[in-house]
Order: C-alpha cells, then sequence, then structure tokens
C-alpha cells in the first residue's frame, strides 16, 4: 500500500513530535554534564562534579532510597492483591461482578489529587500517623488495577483449558496456581510491575498529600527547584531516564520471550 | 455391578443475558465399561456439554451421573479418575513433553504412592506408546499437531484411568493426519481396554471408530445405538440425513399385505419393500430414505422408480449421479461404479432399490 500522503511531510512531523518529547530530555543530560553551577548555555567543559555532588548529598540518596522503597512496596500490594482479583474476574461468575470490575478501574480516571485527599481525609480520621508506609497504602490501592487490567487480559487470552486439563489430572486449586496460571500469566505480570514500579517513583500528587517526615525523590526534586535550579537536579534526572529505559528493555525483553515459547501451544 | 456410566435425566440450563437455555435436555444413557462410545452432532446440540459433566467440569442442572452403580454427581473433578483429551491439547507451554506426561502423577493427589523413578518409568512406556519417545525433552511449540495431541493423549493415560473423555481431539488437525490418529486411538482402545467416551460432529469419525453412537439434536439424544443401526435403521429424518448422505423421497402408505408394504410416491409410482419394522397404517405419511449405495440402475422393470439424469459426478472411487425423479417427487443419489458406462446427461433411468436397505421412516 502507499503511504497515505506526502512522506516527506509525514517524516518532519513525525521527527518534530519525537524532537519536541525528547530534545528537552537530552538536553537535560547534557547540561548535567556542564561544568558551571547554572543550568544554561554557554556549555563550559564535561565535568562528573555533579554526579559526585549528587552522590554525597545524603538527603538526595535518602529521598531515591526513599522512593525505591515505596515504589517496592506499592509493586508487592498491587501484585498480592491484583492477581488474585484478575484470576476471580476470569474464572467466577459472581453477583455485582460488572460493577467489581468498573471500580478497580476507577483510580485511572479519578485525578491523583482527589485520591490523596481522601485518603488523607480518611487516615486523619482513623489516626494513621502518616509515613513512607501510609503513601504506599495510597500508591498500591489505586495502581492495582494496572496489575488488574494486565494480568487479566492475560488470562483472557489464556482461556481456560488449560486450567481445566490440570484440574482434570487430579491438581488441587494450589497446583494448578503454581503449575499453570502462574507461568501463563508471569510475563504479564512482571510487565504490570515495571510500569507500576515506575508510576509509583515518580508519582507526586498523592505523595504530596500523604507524605509524613521522609520524601520520596519527586518531593526532594520539587523543593529544590523552588530555590534553585543546580545541574545537580539534571544529574539525578538523567539518572532516573538511563533506569527507565534499562527496566522497560529488560521488560520488553522478558515479554517477547515468553510470548514466542507459549505462542502457539 | 461393572455398568460403565450411566446418565439419568441429565439437564443442563445455561443462563445468559437474562435468557435460560437447555444446552442438554434430559439425557438418559448407558455406557458400558470398556466401550467407545461417540457423543456425535453438530455443534450447540450439547454434546460437550454431557462430556463435560460426565468429566465434572460443570455441574449437571439435574439429572443423575452413576458409575458403577455409584452417585458421582457432587463428586469433584479432582476425584473423579476420568482424563480428558482437549481439542486445543491444552498442554503446559512453560512445561518438557516429559513433564508434562507426568504432571498428573506428581500433583498432590498420587504423591507418596508412587516413586520418582517409576514416574520416569511409566512417562517413558506411555510416550513410547504415543511413538514419541525422541520427544520427552520438547517443549509444546517445537512439536507438530498431531505430536501435541499424542502427548495429551500420553498424559491422559498414564495416570491410568478407567475412563477416558475426548472433546472433539481431532478437530484441529488436517484430513490426513486424523485418519492416522483414528487408527491410533482405536488401537488404543483396544490394547488399553479403557472406556473411551469421544465428542465429535464429524460423522465418519463416529462410525468408524466406535462401538455405539449417540446422535444428539438440541439437548437430547436422537438415536442411540450401534453404528451400523444407526446408518441402516435411523429413528427419523434428522438421524438420516446427518448420518451418511442419505436421501429422502416424501411417499405414503399404499398398503399393508403380510411381509410386504408397499409405499406410493408423490407422483403415482409404487415401490413394494419386504416387510418393515414400522407402524404406519395405509394412508399414513412417511419418507423413503435412499443412501446412495443401495440403487442401482435397472432396465424398466416393475417396482422401479423411474428418473432423470440432472447431474453426474466424477468422484474418482465412484461416479455420482443426481437423479431426479419423475414428476417432482424428489432428487436421489446413485453412485455408479466407474467401469460401467457412462449415463448420458437428460437420460431417463429406473432405479432399483435395495430391498434389504431401504428404509421407512416416519417421523
Amino acid at each position: 500500500m502507499r503511504a497515505f500522503g506526502n512522506p516527506r511531510l509525514v517524516f518532519t512531523m513525525a521527527m518534530s513530535v519525537l524532537a519536541f518529547l525528547y530534545a528537552p530530555i537530552l538536553v537535560m543530560m547534557i547540561f548535567s554534564f556542564n561544568d558551571s553551577t547554572y543550568t544554561g548555555l554557554p556549555f563550559n567543559g564535561f565535568t562528573l562534579h555533579w554526579y559526585r555532588e549528587l552522590f554525597s548529598d545524603q538527603q538526595m540518596l535518602f529521598s531515591i532510597w526513599n522512593s525505591i522503597y515505596v515504589a517496592i512496596g506499592v509493586v508487592i500490594i498491587s501484585a498480592t492483591f491484583g492477581v488474585p482479583a484478575a484470576i476471580a474476574l476470569d474464572r467466577f461468575e459472581f453477583p455485582g461482578k460488572g460493577v467489581f470490575r468498573r471500580i478497580v478501574m476507577l483510580p485511572i480516571v479519578l485525578p491523583g489529587i482527589i485520591t490523596g485527599v481522601a485518603l488523607l481525609g480518611f487516615y486523619l480520621t482513623i489516626h494513621f500517623r502518616l509515613s513512607l508506609h501510609t503513601i504506599m497504602l495510597g500508591q498500591g490501592t489505586g495502581l492495582m488495577c494496572v496489575t488488574i487490567t494486565e494480568v487479566f487480559a492475560r488470562l483472557q487470552q489464556l482461556g481456560r483449558s488449560q486450567t481445566e486439563a490440570a484440574v482434570n489430572l487430579g491438581a488441587n486449586e494450589w497446583e494448578v496456581f503454581r503449575h499453570v496460571t502462574l507461568p501463563g500469566i508471569r510475563s504479564a505480570l512482571f510487565g504490570a510491575m515495571l510500569i507500576v514500579f515506575s508510576v509509583s517513583f515518580d508519582e507526586i500528587a498523592v505523595t504530596f498529600l500523604l507524605t509524613g517526615r521522609e520524601n520520596t525523590l519527586p518531593m526532594t526534586l520539587w523543593s529544590l527547584l523552588r530555590r534553585e535550579v543546580t545541574p545537580e537536579v539534571n544529574a539525578v534526572a538523567s539518572l532516573v531516564v538511563v533506569m527507565s529505559i534499562i527496566l522497560i528493555v529488560c521488560g520488553m525483553y522478558a515479554s517477547r520471550r515468553q510470548e514466542t515459547s507459549a505462542g502457539e501451544s | 455391578m461393572t455398568t460403565g456410566i450411566e446418565l439419568k435425566n441429565l439437564r443442563k440450563m445455561y443462563e445468559s443475558h437474562g435468557h435460560a437455555a437447555w444446552a442438554v435436555d434430559g439425557v438418559d444413557m448407558t455406557i458400558g465399561a470398556g466401550k467407545f462410545v461417540t457423543l456425535l452432532g453438530p455443534s450447540g446440540c450439547g454434546k460437550t456439554t454431557t462430556l463435560r459433566m460426565i468429566a465434572g467440569l460443570e455441574i449437571p442442572t439435574s439429572g443423575q451421573i452413576l458409575r458403577d452403580g455409584m452417585d458421582i454427581t457432587d463428586q469433584p473433578v479432582t476425584d473423579r479418575d476420568m482424563r480428558m483429551v482437549f481439542q486445543d491439547f491444552a498442554l503446559f507451554p512453560n512445561m518438557t513433553v516429559e513433564e508434562n506426561v507426568a504432571f498428573g502423577l506428581r500433583v498432590r493427589r498420587m504423591k507418596g504412592s508412587i516413586s520418582e523413578s517409576e514416574i520416569r518409568k511409566r512417562v517413558a512406556q506411555f510416550l513410547d506408546l504415543v511413538h514419541l519417545a525422541d520427544h520427552g525433552q520438547k517443549k509444546p511449540h517445537q512439536l507438530s499437531g498431531g505430536q501435541k495431541q499424542r502427548v495429551s493423549l500420553a498424559r491422559a493415560l498414564v495416570t491410568d484411568p478407567k475412563v477416558v473423555l475426548f472433546d472433539e481431539p481431532l478437530g484441529s488437525l488436517d484430513a490426513n493426519l486424523r485418519k492416522i490418529m483414528q487408527i491410533e486411538l482405536i488401537r488404543l482402545h483396544r490394547e488399553l481396554g479403557k472406556t473411551f467416551i469421544y465428542v465429535t460432529h464429524d460423522q465418519d469419525e463416529a462410525m468408524a471408530m466406535s462401538d455405539a453412537i449417540a446422535v444428539m439434536s438440541g439437548g437430547k439424544v436422537a438415536q442411540f445405538g450401534a453404528p451400523r443401526e444407526i446408518y441402516d435403521r435411523p429413528v427419523n429424518r434428522y438421524v438420516a440425513s446427518f448420518i451418511g448422505h442419505a436421501h429422502i423421497v416424501d411417499a405414503e402408505v399404499d398398503g399393508r399385505e403380510s411381509g410386504e408394504l408397499t409405499l406410493r410416491l408423490r407422483n403415482g409410482e409404487r415401490v413394494a419393500l419386504p416387510h418393515q419394522n414400522t407402524t404406519a397404517g395405509v394412508g399414513s405419511p412417511v419418507g423413503l430414505m435412499l443412501r446412495a449405495e443401495d440403487l442401482t440402475f435397472a432396465d424398466q422393470a416393475p417396482g422401479a422408480i423411474g428418473g432423470r439424469i440432472a447431474d453426474s459426478l466424477y468422484r474418482g472411487e465412484y461416479i455420482e449421479y443426481v437423479v431426479e425423479l419423475h414428476g417432482g417427487a424428489g432428487v436421489v443419489h446413485v453412485h455408479s461404479r466407474t467401469d460401467t458406462p457412462l449415463v448420458r446427461h437428460g437420460a431417463s433411468v429406473a432405479l432399483k432399490v435395495n430391498p434389504a436397505k431401504a428404509h421407512v421412516l416416519v417421523h
């Protein structure tokens, strides 16, 4: 089929969109190596000074660790509760199933700030002390819908006959889950965990309202930026970008590999 | 008492969007131990639902399933000791062929009662039985369709169940492979002496393999009997047209005398048949089932049916003639040997009915 429209025009448009998306990030990464106390031109020379600065900045390191800690907790919560929910949706008929399906998807549409305010009110009412764990709970329940959607889609695609074959051969519920369901959904679950991790890592709306004394990375960056923009911020942002790319590539590779082996059987 | 499987007024209702429909509507059947029984019918006739209820994968709405006289209607799937072979093979993609076959032996139910070395021995023995001894280390996606179905078969048989259930197991294989697998299945049934309950919509498959066939329609069993009985003496027009290539000509009972039944076709021609086991009285409308292989061209003999050749099809093994009966009485097909002279298109012919095979349908 002939390409739609003028190929050169289409190419230019695509390139401008990509440039608009990624050029700022690239510029930011370049300036993290700039030997200057300000983010901006001129480029005075290459330095790793800001990375050294970053790794000796206790507050920054601490908030990075906090972010990782929260993200891991969120991944665990969303997987622990999301997988059984997805299995229930796929396998069982129960009253109110349609409503349940829509309700668990709600956090995707709901603005984070609303979820945050609601949770804050709830925690205060039941006298929950705000901490990293309240952030975890808040994000975890919200991001569960990502796990449910991904895993549910995979379960639908897998169909029921493998499960039935296992039960027919005498496997109990746990054995079916361990040997059939889990291997079947593994790559989808892994992909969902990566998405949840990266969304949680830079989440700010819910976190802003639910945070206690400790700060996560986006919160620290936010407060830093209000005072001044040093290339240290560029350095930490560059690291986050690189880490995200690595995670995404890992996730894609893992799911691709499993699809080829599960594909046609 | 070894009566095998007994189904008593088995029913299953499905509800979707507020509509309730009976998928299985009162099935009564006795499947003898060690028999090869086929549930045959078009899609939606309830055959698969019946099989799944026997397996325990569906819960009957009402009715009973008995096994050797014992009620197993409410017994969980895992306790039934019946193994199922699925149309889509349902192999576990993350396991090797060996692990797939060993699965039923390794799950908790069998654990402890059988040693790991015994498991290996049995797996090897059954892979050998289905001619896959060299493929044990492969993953399912490395196998062809026929090989996958053999793995699925070995996986079902290795646990030594008394009953093996087949849900259109050859449905996704091509025609040649299907023929080879049919022979394989008959061999396994003969060698292992297990009860096989088989679901298919392919009447050739059902005829070739089964001890008995249950022809199903609309959730009910239309006829249950040996293949020969169903082929030669179908109980109604539905069964007659579903099995083989029967053409049914409308007729009316013209006379009953001892040992002879005379039918009058719509064009006024009369056909005399030896005594038929039918209750149809004089004047009642019936259908005369005429199979292509039971009709022969005859000279204008008394009792022959007249018609005109409308088409002829060269089939390799035989020539198939489409014959329009005179006076719009119906259309029949005639199979003729290829070494006989070709009858011209449009020629008038007379057909003789094989009296031993002609069959009168009341319903």
